[in-house]
């Protein structure tokens, strides 16, 4: 495995495609990071490389609800495609009220789905504005993963719409992710 | 990276207070110390050469950097006999992604008061040292120090720093010259600071969390630090007497958890203040 | 000389102060001296190592001789812009430590911080695939620690960034390497001191990728005929191939190490 350097040419022949971490110009193909070429049956070289990076559409991200407003929640990201930013780093995504869930689109209520502080897994629909990127959460699997509840417990999930404090008994109302181990 | 440590590395990120419970509830910490283990020191004085005195401080991953540049100056009119020191720290935006560019922050400026406090109390450079001409001149030492690398416990690798580079001062010999009004200073005899050297100090400080574990934690690292319910900051000298005693109370108190009965808190400070006067024997070694 | 900026966010000295002045008489003389112990075509010896500030995505410290200087790479980070681009940023910011010159820096931005910035800005920026990082800002800051010439910091600094940009998995073009050049009558020396620019003609810095033969920036300043700096940027370029390979050797080792 030949360790490469941003700019060396990449001994590959002719490729079909070209992964992440490479680049062809003027007909050559050459690293653009530092690592060694991913060894792929597919022949598509390429050079990974585990690093936080910015939520990009189709990623899946975790993040905090920070803000709520009756059209969208503000999501702080923290994590995306699995891997963490760095303490203090985060990016602005907003989920928007008709990206809650995917039925009865026009009937969502943001608070009653999400308060701030719930740990939501969502998916990237588009890089949005300026401000931030747009989040769904329109799916079985995406939603609060982790919620607290108003006596400071850790909630269970008891449906897609509810969650249960473990100390009160009490039922409190979020749009929650499928549990992973379902 | 295994899948193992990146989902650490999530729970860490979502939930840094039960992250560290959990490593607490084990007796360890993240970075593998024991509650009150310290991190070990390095020292490299005298490196830069476009300062007066400087020294170079690794704590850990901590890194700060500190040069001391002399300049001369008209004494104050009511203390024609005193020169001046003036101690700053920078926390750059370089140092840590908590920092901003711009103007010192919050944090900076308490750090360089503490700083300049623990110099003024200890004592260790008498004003009176730096003064060339009573009335006319006298030293100005600009102590700057500079954060490269933030893990934590800036306060403790500063004062090492500014100590060791004021031990590797040297300053020209200066002449004043009455006729002329002028202070001329020699090329050849650079002679170093009169420190008061067993009035040298050191930095220790500790944190204290909450949670399930309520545990006393020496030298505390960047990711501790935000999770700390309050702080103990120790200045000690040569000798091991107490210069100052510093106990500080963070926001993050849930509910009167973090609030401690008078008596258990002396106890506590009484048993910072041991362990503060072992380590400082350790660090004073560093000097020699 | 310098008038100290009262500034309450600050320990404050005195309002006045001045540097030592000498006696005179035993002064140095600052000429155009012939080196001891390095060639005019020879430049000192670099020391990088990436990866020092673990706070950062990555990093750089680099020394050549008295010139020191430490690199740190935030990022991609949200941009603070309320426009939406299609395109990263790159936002490089030069900060002196007080102690690094002769004279004493007071804390505060000033025009030479600026046009460091700037230059190095120009060295870097089109070997970084920008187009990769939508709504993006990448953050280097450099805080120069000793200065012994701008031309110096200049190279330095971009060198130092280049690696840390590598080290932090930018995607980039190329790695960008910088080699400067003091110039005094048909006399061409590389890498020159402070006092060597000092006494100089004029300088030439160059910044340039050199696995793709390509040059980034080319900075000219003095009174040099258009031969002569053609001559120092092949000079230059050559050295910039020396000089890959020393940024070569840190980053593999580096890899090699954890």
């Amino acid at each position: 495995m030949t360790f490469l350097l941003p700019g060396q040419p990449v001994p590959v022949r002719t490729p079909t495609t070209i992964g992440p971490g490479v680049y062809l110009k003027h007909g050559q193909l050459r690293a653009s990071l530092a690592g060694t070429l991913a060894d792929d049956p597919n022949q598509t070289p390429a050079i990974h490389r585990q690093r936080p990076h910015p939520p990009a559409p189709n990623s899946l991200i975790l993040g905090t609800v920070t803000r709520l407003s009756p059209l969208h929640a503000v999501v702080a990201i923290s994590v995306v495609d699995g891997i963490p930013l760095p303490a203090g780093e985060e990016f602005m995504g907003m989920i928007r009220t008709q990206d809650i869930r995917a039925t009865e689109r026009d009937k969502v209520k943001t608070t009653d789905c999400f308060r701030g502080g719930d740990v939501v897994k969502g998916l990237v629909i588009s890089l949005g504005d300026a401000r931030s990127y747009y989040i769904t959460t329109a799916r079985n699997d995406l939603g609060v993963i982790f919620a607290t509840s108003e006596a400071g417990a850790t909630m269970e999930p008891v449906s897609w719409q509810e969650m249960r404090c473990p100390i009160t008994g009490r039922i409190e109302k979020r749009k929650c992710a499928k549990p992973e181990n379902l | 990276m295994s899948s193992d440590a990146l989902r650490a590395q999530i729970f860490q990120r979502l939930h840094p207070h039960a992250y560290l419970d959990r490593f607490l509830a084990e007796g360890v910490r993240p970075d593998g110390r024991e509650s009150c283990a310290w991190r070990d020191v390095f020292v490299n004085v005298g490196s830069i050469s476009t300062a007066d005195g400087s020294a170079l401080v690794r704590m850990g991953k901590t890194i700060v950097v500190c040069g001391v540049k002399a300049e001369i100056a008209e004494p104050e009119l009511d203390s024609p006999d005193l020169g001046f020191i003036v101690p700053n720290i920078d926390l750059p935006a370089m140092c840590s992604p908590k920092f901003k560019p711009g103007p010192p922050s919050e944090e900076a400026q308490v750090l360089s008061e503490r700083l300049n406090d623990a110099l003024v109390r200890s004592n260790i450079l008498p004003l009176d040292t730096l003064c060339i001409a009573s009335g006319r001149a006298a030293w100005c030492l600009y102590i700057d120090t500079t954060c490269l690398n933030y893990d934590g416990n800036a306060f403790d690798a500063a004062l090492v720093a500014i100590m060791a580079a004021l031990g590797n001062t040297t300053l020209p010999q200066a002449t004043f010259d009455l006729d002329t009004s002028t202070t001329t200073c020699s090329r050849d005899v650079h002679v170093p600071l009169s420190l008061n050297k067993i009035r040298r100090v050191v930095g220790l400080s500790f944190g204290c969390v909450g949670g399930s574990t309520p545990t006393l934690l020496a030298d505390p690292t960047s990711f501790e630090e935000p999770l700390l319910t309050s702080t103990v900051s120790i200045v000690v000298d040569v000798e091991g007497g107490v210069v100052s005693v510093e106990r500080g109370t963070m926001g993050e108190n849930d509910g009167g958890q973090g609030e401690t009965s008078a008596s258990q808190d002396t106890g506590s400070l009484g048993e910072c203040i041991l362990m503060a006067k072992e380590r400082a024997v350790v660090l004073h070694k560093l000097f020699e | 000389m310098a008038q100290n900026p009262f500034d309450r966010r600050r320990i404050n000295g005195p309002e006045e102060s001045f540097l030592p002045v000498f006696e005179p008489g035993q002064e140095r003389p600052t000429t155009w001296n012939a080196r001891c112990g390095r060639q005019s075509t020879d430049i000192r010896q670099i020391f990088l190592q990436p990866g020092l500030i673990s706070q950062a995505n990555g990093s750089a410290y680099i020394e050549t001789e008295k010139t020191k200087l430490a690199c740190a790479v935030y990022g991609p980070r949200q941009s603070k812009s309320t426009t939406y681009s299609e395109k990263g940023k790159l936002n490089i910011e030069v900060k002196f430590a007080p102690f690094s010159c002769t004279r004493r820096r007071y804390p505060l931005h000033d025009a030479e911080d600026r046009s460091l910035a700037v230059a190095i800005h120009q060295s870097i920026a089109s070997s970084v695939r920008l187009e990769l990082f939508p709504k993006s800002t990448i953050d280097v800051f450099i805080t120069i620690i000793e200065n012994d010439g701008i031309e110096g910091c200049v190279a330095s600094g971009a060198i130092a960034a280049s690696t840390a940009l590598a080290d932090a998995g930018i995607e980039m073009f190329g790695l960008v390497t910088s080699c400067s050049a003091a110039v005094r009558g048909d006399d061409i020396r590389l890498d020159p001191t402070e006092e060597e620019t000092n006494t100089s003609d004029g300088v030439v810095v160059v910044a340039c990728m050199p696995a793709l033969s390509s040059i980034t920036n080319v900075w000219q300043s003095g009174r040099i005929t258009a031969e002569v700096t053609l001559r120092c940027m092949e000079m230059c370029q050559d050295r910039c191939i020396d000089i890959h390979s020393v940024i070569a050797h840190s980053l593999s080792s580096m890899n090699k190490a954890p």
